[in-house]
């Protein structure tokens, strides 16, 4: 696992006790780490005990952290790749062991952050039918026939937030299609599970 | 239920004879334009509300015709109507119905921002037809959600099977 210079910068001052006494490195991983999985930028970096630090060297060190933390979730690195990474910035065991702990509690979630980002087809997420029974229209009368109406609800994968929803209608024989495939879809997908 | 024809349609429909009976186009273009609107809207409209033999019968006495005659356009009826029915279901107000649906399995391994992933998915191609264009939506889904969307379909094709549905249908027809 590698940092990129201005990464490894910030960690060396990390790890110096005369410009992060413990407290404030504390914070600047908690931030780090809070501002990665909840969003929160300025939050974080409220934190009284950061009061008497540099804002620009705050600034480098946070995204230093921030930096470390993506890469390390990206990777799937395990301790030992992150310790010797820290190491070559020069932090102490203690400060290393600390960055590992907190990592460990949040790996589950930053692996599926991380795991949504990107593009995909839209998603399906839930969908919703009706059925109705035809008695007539202006053009025929007497049709008497049953028609399912099926609205596949869907979800964009970016934060814009819009529902693209799919509605179609159909009768009962191309319902019975439609789940015959969905359930053969699934069938093969239980089987390769199983390999 | 008879169909009840106006008096321009009587009027269009009472030169068929005339014209059928002597065998030679000795008639003008605009009787026979209007021997054949009549003609149209009387199958059409007989068509549209499925109406019985009788009743047919019944609509077109009014129109005064020879036995034959009546025989010959109640035969009319019969043979096309349901081709006709067909054509004007196609005129109803329609949503997208659907036509097929293609499958794939796919297991996303990495990407961009996460290595080293096992994650399946299943993308489907959902063909439909709107107002004779084919359209197709590509979409995607997880094997969780697909075994949820199976489950909820087969509910909904069950509903036609219960009581409820079973007597409304009994009744209408």
């Amino acid at each position: 696992m590698e940092l990129s210079a201005y990464a490894q910068g910030g960690w060396r001052l990390l790890g110096d006790p005369r410009c992060f006494p413990r407290r404030s490195y504390a914070a600047v991983l908690r931030a780090a780490f809070r501002s990665l999985l909840l969003g929160h930028s300025r939050e974080g970096l409220d934190d009284p005990d950061l009061k008497d630090i540099d804002p620009t060297v705050l600034k480098h060190c946070h995204a230093s952290a921030a930096m470390c933390i993506l890469e390390a979730g990206k990777q799937k690195a395990d301790i030992s790749a992150i310790s010797t990474c820290l190491e070559d910035c020069k932090l102490d065991k203690e400060r290393i062991e600390q960055f590992c702990t907190e990592y460990q509690k949040n790996k589950d979630a930053l692996e599926i952050l991380l795991g949504s980002i990107g593009r995909s087809p839209l998603h399906i997420t839930d969908v919703s039918w009706r059925l109705e029974y035809q008695i007539k229209n202006n053009q025929l009368h007497k049709t008497y026939q049953p028609s399912y109406l099926v609205t596949l609800n869907v979800e964009e994968n970016s934060d814009s937030g819009s529902h693209p929803d799919v509605s179609f209608s159909c009768t009962m024989e191309q319902l019975q299609d439609l789940v015959g495939k969905l359930k053969d879809a699934a069938k093969s997908l239980e089987r390769a599970s199983q390999m | 239920m008879l169909v009840v024809l106006s008096e321009a349609q009587r009027a269009d429909l009472e030169c068929l004879p005339r014209a059928g009976a002597a065998g030679k186009l000795n008639v003008d273009v605009d009787t026979i334009q209007h021997g054949v609107e009549g003609l149209t809207y009387l199958l059409t409209e007989s068509s549209k509300v499925m109406i019985s033999e009788t009743d047919f019968q019944d609509s077109i006495h009014v129109l005064g015709f020879s036995d034959e005659l009546n025989k010959l356009l109640l035969q009319l009826y019969l043979d096309n109507r349901k081709e006709i029915r067909n054509v004007l279901g196609e005129l109803a107000p329609r949503l997208p119905s659907y036509h097929n649906l293609e499958w794939r399995l796919d297991v996303q391994l990495a990407s961009r921002s996460l290595r080293q992933q096992i994650k399946p998915a299943v993308t489907v191609k959902l063909h439909l037809n709107e107002n004779g264009d084919e359209t197709a939506h590509v979409l995607q889904t997880d094997p969780s959600t697909l075994l949820h969307l199976i489950q909820e379909l087969e509910q909904a094709l069950g509903e036609m099977k219960t009581n409820h549905c079973r007597r409304i249908v009994r009744n209408m027809k």
